[in-house]
Parts: structure tokens; sequence; C-alpha cells
């Protein structure tokens, strides 16, 4: 038999708001559950390498979503007929992550996400700590600007070809060239309106500026961004995790808005030690997770202290 | 370590070489099937005239010739943004038309009927990115 990926996919009916939304997902591994957002527009493929990663998916279960509207999860029933253009909300995408979370029957995840889906951890610090172990909030801040514009959704421009080129330079020259126009393919995939529809939570409705304060800090905020994002840049994440009770920032070199898809290997590299503590952070309160795991780390040498959790 | 040093002379000859690696790519026969504008390329103070038909740039001019008859799109920048975006290995915020313009930054400006240069944004990124050395 030919070469097959560990990756399963399914079809979860979620309810939300007096609707079920028929969402696809893909998951692999097991361990504490580690829910991954994808970025507007695009879908659950940009997680395909992390869902084939043993050293990931050995303590993580590991599950990648497509929003509704996006990847394989349909449009809601009548969408043809909405007399308003796709407009994404903070509270939809908040409130949908949380129904997929339990829809799942997830107990307390981790969430990571990127770019549209970090910035969603904001409010999910805010909103939802008691109900999450923590936060991984790649390419992050709390307000980004400058992108809901109209040549992203217009009759006259081909919308699969804009919008993938408009993102490329988002990722860095350093990037493999194969896997930079592999996520040029995801968004040249993505439906009418959507990636201009997801951009308006992303730089309209998203506006933290003021809300970062009143995020408690009991849930660990680890925010990652690449230096070649030119949206989200490092001086912003690092102006917001400094209105952010414990926030880290992890500064991701030769890299850009697509870590997890644009460069893996790359990426690896510095998710894998935020990984590994956050293991360390959960074990205790997770005695199911990797029985196997959980003795190698006990011969492992004792972190410093100068780490927040 | 990432060239920053060398400033490349950003003059006619230089437009004129770029205009012919462009002429000679093979994918942009495909994908700039239907790019058919005039454009402008300003430098500073200078502009270069493009005239693209079918993917191909059919003439550059240093000044406005009355066989153009005007021009759709114009990006402009300084010299200093034109030599970070032509690097072999481009700068953050540098790498693409689209980053350099973006509000955010503003290192370039795109101007006159923005629609055509969107439209044409898939084979323009391409053709631009001839300008690094290869």
């Amino acid at each position: 038999m030919a070469k097959t990926d560990p990756i399963i996919g399914r079809y979860v009916y979620v309810p939300y708001a007096g609707k079920e939304y028929r969402t696809y997902y893909e998951e692999n591994g097991q361990g504490i559950p580690l829910v991954c957002l994808h970025t507007a527009g695009t879908d659950g493929r940009e997680y395909r390498h992390q869902l084939c990663d043993t050293d990931i998916t050995k303590n993580f279960r590991v599950i990648a979503f497509d929003l509704p509207r996006h990847g394989k999860s349909i449009p809601p029933q009548n969408f043809y007929k909405e007399e308003e253009e796709y407009a994404l909300t903070s509270k939809f995408y908040s409130e949908f992550i949380m129904a997929f979370c339990e829809a799942l029957d997830l107990k307390k995840p981790v969430i990571m996400g990127s770019s549209m889906g970090g910035n969603i951890c904001l409010p999910l610090a805010l909103n939802y700590e008691n109900d999450l172990t923590a936060l991984i909030a790649i390419e992050a801040c709390d307000h980004s600007p400058g992108w809901w514009i109209d040549p992203l959704h217009h009759p006259h421009i081909h919308g699969g070809e804009v919008c993938a080129t408009a993102v490329f330079g988002l990722m860095a020259p350093q990037s493999p060239e194969e896997y930079r126009w592999e996520t040029w393919w995801y968004y040249a995939q993505g439906g009418p309106g959507i990636f201009k529809g997801d951009l308006h939570f992303y730089s309209v409705d998203h506006d933290f500026r003021d809300l970062c304060r009143k995020i408690s800090g009991r849930v660990p905020i680890v925010m990652m961004t690449g230096v070649y994002d030119f949206a989200c840049t490092p001086e912003m994440t690092q102006q917001t995790a400094d209105k952010i009770r414990n926030a880290e920032v992890v500064i991701m070199k030769g890299i850009g808005h697509f870590p997890m898809c644009e460069n893996p290997e790359v990426f690896k590299k510095y998710l894998m030690p935020v990984l590994d503590r956050l293991v360390e952070y959960d074990r205790d309160r997770r005695p199911a997770a990797s029985v196997e795991y959980r003795q190698s780390r006990e011969e492992a040498p004792t972190r410093g202290a100068s780490k927040r959790w | 370590m990432t060239r920053y040093s060398t400033l490349t002379e950003l003059d006619t000859d230089w437009i004129v070489s770029w205009a012919k690696k462009v002429n000679e790519d093979k994918v942009l026969r495909v994908i700039g099937k239907f790019f058919t504008a005039n454009f402008v390329i300003g430098v500073d103070d200078k502009d270069f005239y493009i005239k693209v038909r079918n993917g191909k740039i059919e003439m550059v001019a240093d000044e406005l010739n009355a066989n153009m008859m005007g021009w759709q799109f114009a990006l402009r920048a300084p010299a200093s943004s034109w030599n970070k975006f032509v690097e072999p290995v481009p700068p953050p915020m540098y790498n693409d038309i689209w980053a350099m313009a973006h509000p955010l930054h503003g290192k370039l400006k795109i101007e006159g009927d923005t629609k055509v240069f969107w439209q044409n944004l898939r084979a323009l990124t391409w053709m631009l990115a001839k300008m690094r050395p290869s």
C-alpha cells in the first residue's frame, strides 16, 4: 500500500444559535485537545504538517476544523438569500469555536490559531478563561487594520487569484517555494467574498486595544509572530502583549504570517518548546494523557523557574 | 547575510534589462495571457512607462510617449524602497508591492485606476519579482 497520512477527517453537526452547522474537521493524535484555527478565507489544511507530526500528536489530540463557509464546511442554509454581505464578527467566531469544542466534548482544550485565529484568542482569553487550558496566538495583535477592502470581492476581479496573491507577500522569501505556493493554492480556493468577510472581523470588528488589560492572565497565552508579517508586525504583537497580564511573546525569524504551512520546519523549532511546557503544565490534570510521555518527562531536567507557568 | 549596501542604479538601463527578463519568462505567457495595460513605475521623481500586451512588455519609456495614450495605474516609491524590494532576499515589509503599499507601512503608493492593478495582481507580482537577481 502506498504512503498515507494518519489524519482522519469527519463531519460534526455543531448546534449554534438555533441552527445546526455541518462542520468538517480533521484530527490525529491523543492527549490534550489542541484545536487549531485556520486563517481568514481558507481552511484547516493549513495544519496538515502539525496533524502528521508524531512529536506533537503523541501528546496532543490535534484537531483542525473548517469554519462554516470554509473548506468542506458548507454555508448555512439559505445563504444565497442573505440580504447582507458576509461579515464575520467576534461574537459569532468566538462562540462558534466554543460550540465546536462542546460538540466534540473537548475538556479544557488548548486553542492555537493564526492571523484571525490568533486575534480571536484575545476574546477567548477574556470570555472563556475557565473553559480553556491555554492559548497560542500566532500572528496576533489587538488591532489589525487595512484589510477589509473591496478588491478582494469584486465581480471584475478574479477572487481566487487576487486573494491568494494579496497574501503571498505575507510569507517570508526564505520559506520553501513549495509550501508558499501550496498556501497560495488554499487561498485561491476560498468561496466568493469569504476572505473579505473574514477580514471584517480581522480589521474592523476585532479591536481589543482597550480590552487587553481586562484579560486576567490566568490562562497562559503565548503570542508567536514572524518577522515577515506585514499585517501584524512583531512590534504590533509586542505592544499587544505588553498590555496583557502574563502574556509571552515569541518572535520567529525567517518566517511570515502563515508559520504552520509556509515553513512547518522553522515553525516547529519555535512551537515545540511551547508545547513541551504545556504538557508539563497540564499533566497533573490529565492523568489519562500519554503515559509513555509522562514517564519520559519525569526523567527530563526540571524547567527554569523564570517561566510564568 | 542580506546585502543592503550595494544599491541598484534604478535607471533606464535597469528598466530595459528587467523588461528583457520579463519577456523571456515562460510562465508569464500563461498567467499574463490577459494582462494588457499601461502602467508607471515611479522611482523618486522619475517615471518609467511600461506598455504590457498579453503579459509581454512591448515598450518601456522614460517619458510619456504619445503612442501610449496614457496609463492605468502607477506604482510610485522612493529609490530607497525600490532598492530594498529588488534585493535578492528583500527585508521584511519590502518583499512585496502590497506589503509596501499597505496603509500600515506606506512605503509605496498605488495611484490611478487601482482596479486594473488588482485585476492583474498575479501576473504583475510575478513580473516585478523579475527585478531581483535570478
